[in-house]
């Protein structure tokens, strides 16, 4: 028996959500209308009540590693962790098809960021992850979390297939839902960077389970790869890497969401050990691991781009060794 | 049914008494990496076993102090970060535990009282020239005359050969059998005729280890463990034991804390700012895995106390604890490396050059991915399980 990964939290909704992942995928590949496809995808999660997991971080961490398992394309820690935490008591919202705009968002032209003049929003972002077809935006700016229409958008899908997009806002009217809000702000992008490392390490598993099931069965030479040690030792490597990974992400877990620093270094290990272990599984697969059609390499990518999402390892190591120096 | 424990109160415990009772002049080798020797060893196991805590792992019966694995665990971690010394490892842990379950009364009696008040200093005799992933091509032989053995052959990297009082030593007593059969476990007093000590001068210019060779030494059959021929079952069972040592993270991260006050202390001045940041930035890299480390080890202490089995946990932190480590060390070595690397010498000269032990410590710790398993042998084994063959 060759491996099997045990996901983190697993049950009911992991299975669920890597079902719908898998068959997501599977549509996405042959949709002649991506978008849509996403669409009805996400309808289905909101209908399967995803985005009422009401903050019990084990459902959300379930859920996310199931998305990361079947690769599914949709902001699921932002839509169903992120977002309902930061909205709190105002979850009536959650009927729009919400985007989140925090203070790192990355912009094209820093003279162009976004302010608040006189109750309206103005400025711009770019590669900000939306669930399908964003209606409205949440933003945190001057520690303030604003809720306003969504503007001048341009969507569009990002090379892991999760819907995206840059927004620009001319003098938008926006509703202060709370002000103050700069810290809860912070425990939500750890919130999302928790879910974000489960989801990776998920995927992880499952990128070291198909490039096995590949080695075992590609021959070349009149032999299974698997039969080279130069290949079985870069998977054990990725292995070492995964397990560590996993380590951090179940501890943050279990630690919860306030417990900033364990997110920190799970964070930053996703840089580190998810780029190892997506690396590897390209070279692994030959040539067919530069292409879409393989599945595990679809997910290589995705746990590529997770790096980039709730700070990446350049945030985290700075807060961390911010942290350490103020202790010193 | 006993008490549940409470772990807490038990850490603290075994912190007040470590900051108490460990000689400073004890903690001090231990924080600036000088050679740990018997003389060192010997003193703070007096003190351990004169309060009943001279052998954790063992039971009661015996000495042992009953804990659960969980307390153990937690022991090793607060010695670790209070700078205490490591229990010598040959009698308590390897020997110690392999005499209870296998030797005879009289060998209780004989051995396990000396190794559990550091009177007696062990080593172990397990490697041979042509012997090392694969020990059992070992070919020291034993010869049956009588009551005695008569061994003949050569160990090699044998550890505190040239302070110990007895060598634990695998040896071939049958060569018609498959190999791991024909191999029997005997005690040997290091002072027995025949025997020559032989230094081996390793690239960190201490004497850590040496070649033991035997010529003609005799043996009372009555020093033979178990059954003649089982040496390999015994062997086994020590290692299993040992499975579990990788989850001790605490002296790696303890290492982690002495070298980031290395880099402040060593890199202070504002010339210095940017290397400081860099190995500041590496050394958090390494300080995430090993925190990855810590983690797993704890699941693995959970795991043993529920009775389910480690899979491969204990390859994966040996594998990656020991790649850490070194990173670490080389973190510390580039901090000091162009003011000390240029000064460090093969003699105890070395000493009166202010911080040139991470000089040594760099060089010592390339052994971490050899001994123990090599990393390329404990590849193979992750990737046997993992590819199912």
């Amino acid at each position: 028996m060759s491996f099997t990964p045990t996901p983190i939290v697993g049950g009911d909704a992991f299975e669920q959500a890597c079902a719908i992942g898998l068959e997501a995928d599977r549509e996405l590949a042959l949709s002649a209308d991506p978008a849509a496809t996403l669409r009805k995808y996400w309808d289905e999660i909101v209908a399967q009540g995803w985005l009422e997991a009401e903050g019990e971080l084990a459902d959300l961490a379930a859920l996310a590693g199931g998305a990361g398992r079947g690769g599914l394309p949709l902001p699921v820690a932002l839509s169903c962790g992120v977002i309902p935490f930061l909205l709190g008591r105002r979850r009536d919202l959650l009927e729009h098809r919400i985007a989140l705009i925090l203070p790192e968002a990355a912009v094209d032209d820093p003279a162009d960021a976004l302010r608040l003049e006189g109750g309206r929003l103005t400025g711009a972002v770019v590669g900000i992850e939306t669930p399908p077809d964003p209606t409205h935006v949440l933003v945190v700016l001057d520690d303030a979390l604003l809720f306003a229409p969504v503007d001048g958008v341009t969507r569009y899908q990002r090379i892991d297939a999760k819907p995206a997009a840059d927004f620009r806002f001319n003098g938008t009217p926006v509703e202060v839902l709370e002000s103050g809000i700069t810290a809860r702000a912070e425990q939500a992008r750890d919130l999302g960077a928790l879910l974000t490392c489960i989801e990776a390490v998920s995927a992880a598993g499952a990128v070291i389970e198909q490039t096995i099931a590949y080695l075992l069965n590609r021959v070349q030479f009149g032999v299974p790869l698997a039969t080279h040690q130069a290949l079985r030792h870069r998977v054990a490597e990725m292995y070492v890497e995964y397990e560590n990974l996993r380590g951090l992400a179940a501890q943050a877990l279990r630690h919860g969401s306030e417990e900033w620093r364990d997110i920190a270094f799970a964070k930053l290990r996703l840089g580190e050990a998810g780029r190892f272990i997506a690396q590897a599984a390209i070279q692994c697969h030959g040539g067919m691991g530069m292409t879409e059609d393989v599945a595990a390499i679809r997910l290589a990518r995705r746990i590529m781009m997770a790096e980039f999402e709730y700070g990446d390892r350049s945030f985290q190591m700075r807060r961390l060794l911010d942290a350490h120096r103020a202790a010193a | 049914m006993a008490a549940p424990v409470d772990y807490e109160a038990f850490r603290a415990e075994v912190r007040d008494f470590a900051m108490s009772r460990c000689p400073p002049e004890i903690r001090a080798v231990v924080a600036t990496y000088r050679k740990l020797s018997r003389k060192i060893w010997y003193p703070w196991q007096k003190i351990l076993f004169e309060h009943g805590w001279g052998a954790p792992g063992w039971p009661k019966q015996y000495g042992g102090t009953g804990w659960d694995l969980k307390q153990r665990h937690i022991f090793d971690e607060v010695m670790a970060e209070c700078d205490c010394p490591p229990q010598y490892h040959h009698g308590l842990r390897h020997l110690g535990p392999v005499i209870i379950e296998f030797g005879s009364e009289e060998q209780k009696q004989r051995f396990l009282p000396g190794i559990l008040n550091g009177t007696d200093w062990w080593c172990q005799g397990y490697s041979e020239p042509g012997a090392g992933s694969d020990l059992a091509s070992l070919r020291t032989t034993a010869r049956r005359e009588g009551d005695e053995y008569v061994v003949e052959g050569q160990k090699t990297w044998t550890s505190h050969a040239q302070e110990s009082d007895w060598m634990y030593t695998l040896v071939r007593t049958s060569k018609e059998a498959k190999k791991q059969q024909g191999i029997s476990l005997l005690l040997i007093p290091l002072n027995s005729p025949g025997i020559t000590i032989r230094p081996i001068r390793t690239i960190d210019g201490w004497h850590h280890v040496n070649e033991v060779f035997l010529d003609q030494v005799r043996v009372p059959v009555a020093n033979r463990v178990g059954e003649e021929g089982q040496g390999w079952t015994y062997g086994k069972f020590l290692l299993e034991r040992e499975r579990l040592g990788g989850a001790n993270v605490a002296p790696a991260m303890k290492n982690l804390e002495r070298t980031r006050a290395l880099i402040e202390r060593e890199l202070a001045s504002p010339a210095q700012a940017p290397k400081r940041a860099s190995l500041e930035e590496r050394l958090l890299l390494a300080e995430a895995e090993l925190r990855g480390a810590q983690a797993l080890g704890q699941e693995a202490v959970a795991a043993t106390m529920e009775g389910r089995p480690l899979g491969l946990l204990p390859s994966v932190l040996k594998l990656g604890t020991s790649v850490t480590a070194q990173h670490v060390s080389e973190i510390a070595l580039d901090a000091v490396g162009e003011r000390l690397a240029p000064r460090f010498r093969p003699t105890s000269a070395n000493a009166e050059a202010p911080g040139i032990e991470w000089v040594q410590n760099y060089l010592y710790g390339r052994v971490r991915t050899i001994y123990g398993g090599s990393s390329e042998v404990q590849k193979n084994v992750i990737a046997k399980q993992l590819f199912g063959s």
